[in-house]
């Protein structure tokens, strides 16, 4: 399995970028929608967190820290909300072309995966701008970006694999990602950070499986929390579990997907 | 043998259908079962296809041609069995699967090239040929969605014959693409199988696996139930299409019949007693109905009729103005018409009934299940008959 993923792998990168070019060929601003939107939308959530609800100040200090605080958070968590749909419906929403010639089914969702990350570099891009203009600064810790953006990519590759395969026998699957993701928002340390909550809900909240990425992000930008480590712990472990049991399941029903399509 | 291609032994493939929707609450319930059958789409198959040849696969709907193709395409796994396909496989199944609308036909070549197994370096080097194949130079750069369908076509097939796949399978495509498209592509086809890519045409299209086709298996419920040169393929093909009709046809209960019943109906090659059902256009023919009278029957008259597959009507004749001798009850008579078959190639029902005239009116007694028949035409002549004609130069 892994050597005919490995031979596919110019596939994966010529679909990659194809569904990248798809996405935006016929809009007008183009890949501005990839990342306007979170721009917008942290900007939104430090308006009405800091001065509506009070808690922005609090949490870093002005309102504009408290907008990279959130654009950290955001980045990947966007990222997440991009890919982790379309990956874990990844076999069955390939099915014109998995009838009729064959490619490993893990393909696509490694297409999914690639293709969400051209937003999410520039996302980096923007939110190192936004650090260095309206935040203290950057130092070397920026750097950490980097693991943390192969995080989020080896989380969205690890569940994609797991639920896409469970997506072929149980078409429930695809509601369910929306309905987490939507929960999700509030349960992962996005608005808030994770030294906000005591005891074992910060725990709680730091083993989510959004919470490691983020995490990291935010100790390139605005510095580490306390639970940093045990959030990043726990993603690993999340993709370990969904990455085995996903590897397994497609290792196992590679060849029989289609007839349940 | 070592030098097959594609050989499958005893290959099965059955289908699991759910009766309800198997839903995660179900699976939850320990004990709950979904009700499910099976469905068996192929059985128990033997092929042995060698390097270099290409082999028709005839079918009606639900034959399992479809499951035969994506068993070859590695697509889907045997039930039980074992499919050997050796090289690279390219599936020219559908028109341009995997063409995205939104991106212009350079983009698709490259996005198709690669998923049928091209390095991007190799599409560099064939690029021009493919867009010359396809006679879509203007347009190379637009997207696809502007395309005209036969343009969509000649691309797709472009691509899929440049990837110089080992094994090449055909699916109902060609049938989509004009005449000359058609001829074209064979002409494509010829080529790479002179270089020894192996050629597997599917298709419920007779005319396509003739043209291409010295080989060609006949399939039938999921089962092989002829394989052998095409042209007795074509035969056997039309005898199953003929069965499965007439089953339509009894349960259809159109046979109504009062005063006779037809024992049988048949084609004949000239004076040959056996029955065949593929010809060649001119063949002197024979249809012969056997009839048991049930009742004395004074003027008896025979009816038949000859439909293109496509419903038009090419020839109906009766002797009603001079009927045969009288048949006694409990007698067989064997009535014969006697034609000439200038018929262009295509699939053709023949029926026969037998009346019983009363002055230059007639009572129809009983009817006989239509027999399907296939005709090999003269060269590319076509429509509803073929007149003979052929061409010549004159002087001015």
């Amino acid at each position: 399995m892994l050597r005919e993923l490995w031979a596919a792998r110019g596939v994966l990168v010529i679909l990659a970028r194809k569904d990248f070019y798809v996405k935006y060929r016929r809009t007008a601003l183009g890949v501005v929608w990839a990342v306007g939107v979170p721009l917008v939308q942290a900007t939104v959530l430090a308006i009405v967190f800091t001065h509506v609800v009070g808690i922005g100040r609090g949490v870093a200090g002005s309102q504009r820290g408290y907008a990279v605080f959130l654009y950290a958070a955001l980045v990947p968590w966007n990222y997440l909300v991009n890919a982790g749909p379309t990956a874990s419906t990844a076999i069955v929403d390939n099915v014109a072309l998995a009838g009729k010639i064959y490619f490993p089914r893990a393909l696509p969702v490694l297409v999914t995966a690639m293709s969400a990350v051209y937003p999410l570099v520039i996302g980096l891009v923007l939110l190192l701008g936004m650090a260095v203009l309206v935040g203290n600064g950057v130092g070397v810790a920026f750097l950490l970006v980097f693991p943390g953006a192969a995080l989020c990519v080896l989380l969205v590759i690890c569940v994609g694999l797991c639920l896409s395969a469970l997506h072929v026998y149980f078409r429930d699957i695809r509601y369910i990602v929306t309905a987490v993701l939507s929960v999700g928002f509030y349960l992962t340390p996005i608005i808030y950070p994770l030294s906000r909550p005591h005891g074992t809900l910060r725990h709680l909240l730091a083993i989510g499986p959004a919470a490691g990425p983020i995490e990291i992000f935010r100790a390139a930008t605005v510095g580490a929390d306390s639970s940093y480590g045990l959030a990043v712990l726990a993603c690993a472990g999340w993709c370990l579990v969904f990455g085995g049991i996903g590897f397994w399941l497609q290792c196992r029903r590679d060849r029989v997907f289609v007839d349940l399509l | 043998m070592s030098n097959q291609v594609i050989s499958l032994r005893g290959v099965s493939k059955s289908y699991v259908k759910y009766e309800d929707a198997p839903m995660l609450i179900n699976a939850l319930r320990l004990r709950a079962r979904s009700r499910r059958s099976s469905l068996l789409a192929l059985a128990d198959i033997d092929l042995d296809i060698a390097a270099g040849e290409s082999v028709g696969v005839l079918g009606r709907n639900g034959a399992g041609k479809s499951t035969l193709l994506q068993l070859l395409s590695g697509v889907t796994a045997p039930s039980s069995g074992v499919v050997k396909v050796r090289g690279k496989v390219a599936p020219l199944i559908s028109v341009g699967v995997g063409f995205h609308p939104e991106l212009t036909g350079r983009e698709n070549v490259y996005v198709n090239g690669t998923i049928l197994g091209m390095p991007t370096a190799e599409i560099d080097r064939r690029f021009e040929s493919i867009v010359e194949f396809a006679e879509v130079e203007d347009f190379i750069d637009t997207p696809v969605k502007f395309y005209s369908s036969g343009m969509f076509v000649r691309l797709g097939f472009a691509v899929a014959v440049a990837a110089e796949p080992d094994v090449l399978l055909v699916d109902e495509v060609l049938a989509v693409g004009d005449f000359a498209f058609q001829l074209k592509c064979f002409a494509r086809m010829q080529e790479i199988r002179a270089q020894g890519t192996t050629i597997v045409v599917v298709s419920h299209n007779v005319n396509v696996v003739r043209g291409f086709c010295s080989r060609s298996i006949v399939m039938s419920h999921g089962q092989k139930v002829f394989d052998g040169p095409t042209f007795d393929a074509i035969s056997a093909f039309y005898n199953v299409v003929g069965k499965e009709v007439a089953e339509d046809v009894y349960l259809a209960g159109e046979l109504v019949s009062h005063g006779a019943v037809v024992e049988s109906l048949s084609l004949h090659s000239g004076a040959d007693p056996a029955a065949t059902l593929h010809f060649d256009s001119g063949d002197d023919v024979v249809l012969r109905m056997a009839v048991r009278a049930t009742t004395d029957i004074d003027h008896p008259v025979m009816g038949m009729t000859i439909t293109a597959e496509s419903g038009t009507v090419v020839y109906s004749d009766t002797n009603l103005m001079s009927p045969f001798p009288p048949l006694a009850a409990d007698e067989v008579g064997v009535y014969e018409m006697r034609l000439t078959l200038r018929l262009p190639s295509g699939g053709y029902f023949a029926t026969a009934s037998l009346h019983s005239a009363h002055g230059g009116t007639s009572v129809q007694l009983a009817r006989a299940v239509p027999v399907t028949f296939y005709v090999s035409g003269r060269g590319l002549a076509s429509g509803v008959a073929d007149l003979g004609g052929s061409f010549h130069r004159a002087a001015p």
